[in-house]
This record gives structure tokens, C-alpha cells and sequence, in this order.
């Protein structure tokens, strides 16, 4: 089924032939955990998202439009899901109290080089914590998803007016806590 | 304009490069493996589920048990055939399975077959049921038929392949209930009069439905389908389009049979005296409806301009 498009394997799906949700899986799963885990900060949480968010794309196949884009509508799942997490207020305490397992370092790089960007990606990771979800959402969906501001609006239901502005809140947030450098008291006001 | 403010102002030019090392230290934080439990987790959770309600579902209705048992005893095949690596048939069976009419199909009982590794040949008269239609995309001319016999298959493939052209046929020929023939048609025209995909064996099977069903809005959808395929029409499809000319209660049949004829007039297909005939005969009958005489005459100017 490799050479099958999204919608060819969907339009399966949607015929009621489950037999694409390996191939599907197979294409998504990365990256919808790894926006599940960078959102709320904890594995078991980010298991649990994927393995919903796949089932329920099987479950309520009828539902995706031929003419989206099937990663779109999966990260829509993904951000509900993650939205509805943190809403249960027994789940905010859970946040930030997960252990970083992430992909081995290339054999290349020195020890030092590797604890190096263990640090890294722990200031990251906090300096995410800080945002809001809203801001979090955005920022992980166009920074490490490469999802356009049209499809983040989608995603989240708001203007794309609304999303620019989140990234740019959360951009602010990020290059305080991630180079120290806060936004210039000297404020330049030549109209551009 | 705010490149050019940028490289100029000082100020703005050190918050721009801020943004810009704060995007790339972004980068820094490294991929998360997903565990490998997950997939499997996933999967048996796949089977526990009950397929989506399928597109085009035809509403369930109760068959007489006798038939299911007939149907049940006998072998339901689409026989014959072989697949690419294969030098000897290979019959790809479709057995039957003890299934009920509300049974609800898993996973285990679906299967997916490609038509070029099908036999054309449809053995017997297999019995159908919630017939759906994959369409093909830009980027891809296979095109997918889904059906329950006694299991769900999907058979996918080129439209033009011939194990998918005699499924075609077979659906339009014996889809039992008008809004699945309906369906059938609209997604024939749509597939079948794409630059290339004009098939004879399609274009007899609209035939048979203009000649034998009941219902006027099939065989309207009949017609306007083969006056998109001009050039897919055999001397007996062009029969049946002449007798729905002469014969056809509804009007608007007539008129839709009339206009594929002047088409194929058009293009240049010749005509026979007897149809010749009949269309002079239609062009001054006088309890005609006028559009079907307007549409005969300008056929028989395109066959003697």
C-alpha cells in the first residue's frame, strides 16, 4: 500500500476496509507523538494520544473530506485530544515531570557535544512549559510540523490573524528564556 | 521594504537576528522515539473496532433465510485467473462464510485485490451487496470497487484493466435497487469518459440499462453517460439508442437518446438507412415533443451536411 496517495488510502478506509491502518500508522505516528509529547510533556499522556488519535481517524473515517489533507485533519484530533487533556485539572499537575527519551545521538558527535544538546533540549522544553497552550499549539505545529498559518488556523479554530499573533507571542516568550535577550526598550518607530 | 528597514536599522536588526536564533535553537530539541509497543498496542485495537458506515450504503433489508443458506452452499467465485508470478489459473475464491445480513464485518474478513490479478471471468451471479466506488485522483488512475459478499472485498486498479471493467459491468447490470444503480452511473460517467478510459464493454452495459429499467432517471443517467463516451459506442449500443428514440414513454429520455445520436453524427459515425429512417420520422412527427424534432433534423444535417 506504499505507493497509494493519503486519499486512496482513506477512501479504503472509508469503504470500511480497515487494512491501510498499518501503512497510515506507519506515516503519521511520529510525528503526531511527538507533538503530542512535546505539548504535554509526558510519554504515557503522548501514548495515549496516538493511539486515539489513530483509532478515532478509523472510527469517524467518513468525516475526512477528500480534498484536506489527511495530516491536517490528524493533527485536529491530535489537538483536541491534548487540549481536553490538559483541561482535566488532575492532569496539569502531571506536566513537566517527564523524563526526556529521546532518539540515540549520531555516533559522531563527542560526549560533550551530546550532553550539550541534552541541556538544549531541556532549556527548550522548559522554556515551551512557559508558553501558553494556545502559544505552545502554534508554535509546535508551525516550528516543528511546518504546517502554514492557514492550516494551524484550521486546526485550532481560530482567524489566521490569531495564529500569527500566538506565534509571535510565543516567539517573544522563547527568545527571552532561550538567548536572555528581551524586546528592545528603544523602540524603533520608523513606519516600515 | 522590510528587509531593507531591517538591514538599515540597528535596533530592528538586532531583534530580527534575536527571532531568528531563537527559531534556530528551536531545532535543538531532538525527535522522540515513539516505543515500538505502540504499534502493536494500535493494531489488536484495530480489530475490535466495526467499519465506518460505508459511503453509498444501501438500507439493509430482510432476505429470506432459504437464500442466505443457497447462497451460503454455493461457492461464490470469481474464478479463474492468475496472479503476475503465477504460470498456471489460480482461481481467486471468494468463499462463502456463515455470515448473517446485520453481521458486521471485522477486519479479518476484508480483503483487498488487485483487478489485474483477478480473473475477469465472474462466475454465476454472486449476490452483491453495499457496493462503493474508490475514484481515482491527478496523481493516479487507479480507481477502487468495495462490495460485501460473503466477506467485504476491495478490488482496485485501473479503470481500463479488464477485471475492473467486467466489475463494472457486473454492478451495472445487476445492482438490484435503483439508487445504487443511480450511484453506478454517476460514477461511471465520471470515470469512464476521462480521455482514454471510453470502454465498448461499459458502454453496452448502459445499453442494457436503457433498454430494461424501469426507472426513467436511471435510463436518462444511461444515455447522458454514453453521449459523454461517443466514441465507445458500438453499432448495438447505437441500436439501443435508436429504440429509446422511437419507443421510450418518457420524453426526456427521447430527447437525451436524440442528442447522443446527433453527437455521434457529429464525430462522424455513419449511419444506417433504418436509422436514418427513424430519425426523419421523429423530425416531422407531429405529436413529438419539438425539442427531440429539432435535435433529429440537426442530426440528419450533420449526416448530410
Amino acid at each position: 500500500m506504499k505507493h497509494l496517495s493519503d486519499q486512496e488510502l482513506m477512501r479504503i478506509v472509508q469503504a470500511g476496509d480497515f487494512s491501510p491502518a498499518s501503512e497510515i500508522y506507519d506515516r503519521y505516528s511520529s510525528r503526531i507523538y511527538n507533538f503530542a509529547y512535546r505539548f504535554l510533556k509526558n510519554s504515557e499522556a503522548a501514548e495515549d494520544a496516538t493511539q486515539e488519535v489513530f483509532v478515532k481517524m478509523l472510527k469517524h473515517a467518513n468525516q475526512f473530506h477528500g480534498d484536506a489533507k489527511l495530516s491536517t485533519w490528524l493533527f485536529s484530533i491530535t489537538a483536541n485530544w491534548c487540549r481536553d487533556y490538559l483541561r482535566k485539572s488532575d492532569n496539569k499537575a502531571k506536566e513537566a515531570e517527564d523524563v526526556l527519551v529521546t532518539l540515540p545521538a549520531p555516533a559522531e558527535y563527542s560526549p560533550e557535544r551530546t550532553l550539550e544538546q541534552r541541556e538544549n533540549a531541556k532549556r527548550i522544553q522548559k522554556a515551551l512549559t512557559a508558553l501558553t497552550p494556545e502559544q505552545r499549539e502554534a508554535i509546535l505545529l508551525s516550528r516543528y510540523q511546518g504546517l502554514s498559518y492557514a492550516e494551524i488556523a484550521q486546526i485550532s479554530g481560530c482567524s489566521e490573524g490569531a495564529v500569527k499573533t500566538r506565534v509571535f507571542r510565543a516567539m517573544e516568550t522563547l527568545k527571552k528564556a532561550l538567548t536572555g535577550k528581551e524586546r528592545g526598550g528603544d523602540r524603533c518607530l520608523t513606519a516600515m | 521594504m522590510t528587509h531593507q528597514h531591517i538591514e538599515r536599522c540597528a535596533t530592528c536588526g538586532a531583534e530580527w537576528a534575536g527571532y531568528r536564533e531563537t527559531w534556530q535553537s528551536l531545532g535543538d530539541l531532538p525527535e522522540v522515539e515513539v516505543p515500538a509497543a505502540l504499534k502493536a498496542r494500535f493494531l489488536a485495537s484495530v480489530g475490535e473496532l466495526d467499519a465506518p458506515v460505508v459511503q453509498f450504503k444501501r438500507p439493509a433489508e430482510s432476505r429470506p433465510h432459504t437464500r442466505w443458506l443457497a447462497q451460503a452452499a454455493a461457492a461464490v467465485i470469481i474464478a479463474g485467473g492468475s496472479y503476475w508470478i503465477g504460470h498456471r489459473a489460480i482461481p481467486i475464491q471468494i468463499a462463502p462464510s456463515p455470515a448473517t445480513v446485520n453481521a458486521p464485518y471485522s477486519i479479518a474478513e476484508s480483503r483487498v485485490l488487485t483487478a489485474s490479478a483477478i480473473s475477469p471471468d465472474i462466475e454465476g451471479r454472486p449476490d452483491i451487496q453495499n457496493v462503493s466506488f474508490l475514484d481515482s485522483n491527478a496523481n493516479n488512475d487507479d480507481v477502487g470497487l468495495s462490495f460485501d459478499i460473503t466477506s467485504h472485498v476491495t478490488v482496485h486498479g485501473r479503470a481500463t484493466d479488464k477485471s475492473m471493467v467486467r466489475l463494472m459491468r457486473y454492478v451495472l447490470e445487476n445492482e438490484a435497487h435503483t439508487p445504487g444503480r443511480s450511484r453506478a452511473i454517476d460514477w461511471v460517467k465520471t470515470t469512464y469518459s476521462r480521455p482514454g478510459n471510453g470502454n465498448l464493454e461499459i458502454a453496452d452495459a448502459l445499453a442494457t440499462v436503457l433498454r430494461n429499467d424501469s426507472h426513467e432517471g436511471v435510463r436518462i443517467k444511461a444515455v447522458e453517460t454514453l453521449n459523454r463516451m461517443p466514441g465507445s459506442v458500438s453499432s448495438d449500443t447505437r441500436e439501443a439508442l435508436i429504440q429509446a428514440l422511437k419507443s421510450d414513454p418518457n420524453p426526456a429520455v427521447r430527447i437525451k437518446a436524440v442528442e447522443a445520436l446527433a453527437n455521434l453524427a457529429r464525430s462522424g459515425a455513419t449511419f444506417d438507412s433504418a436509422t436514418v429512417d427513424t430519425l426523419r420520422q421523429k423530425a416531422v412527427q407531429g405529436d413529438e415533443n419539438v425539442y427531440v424534432r429539432v435535435k433529429a433534423a440537426e442530426a440528419l444535417s450533420s449526416i448530410h451536411p
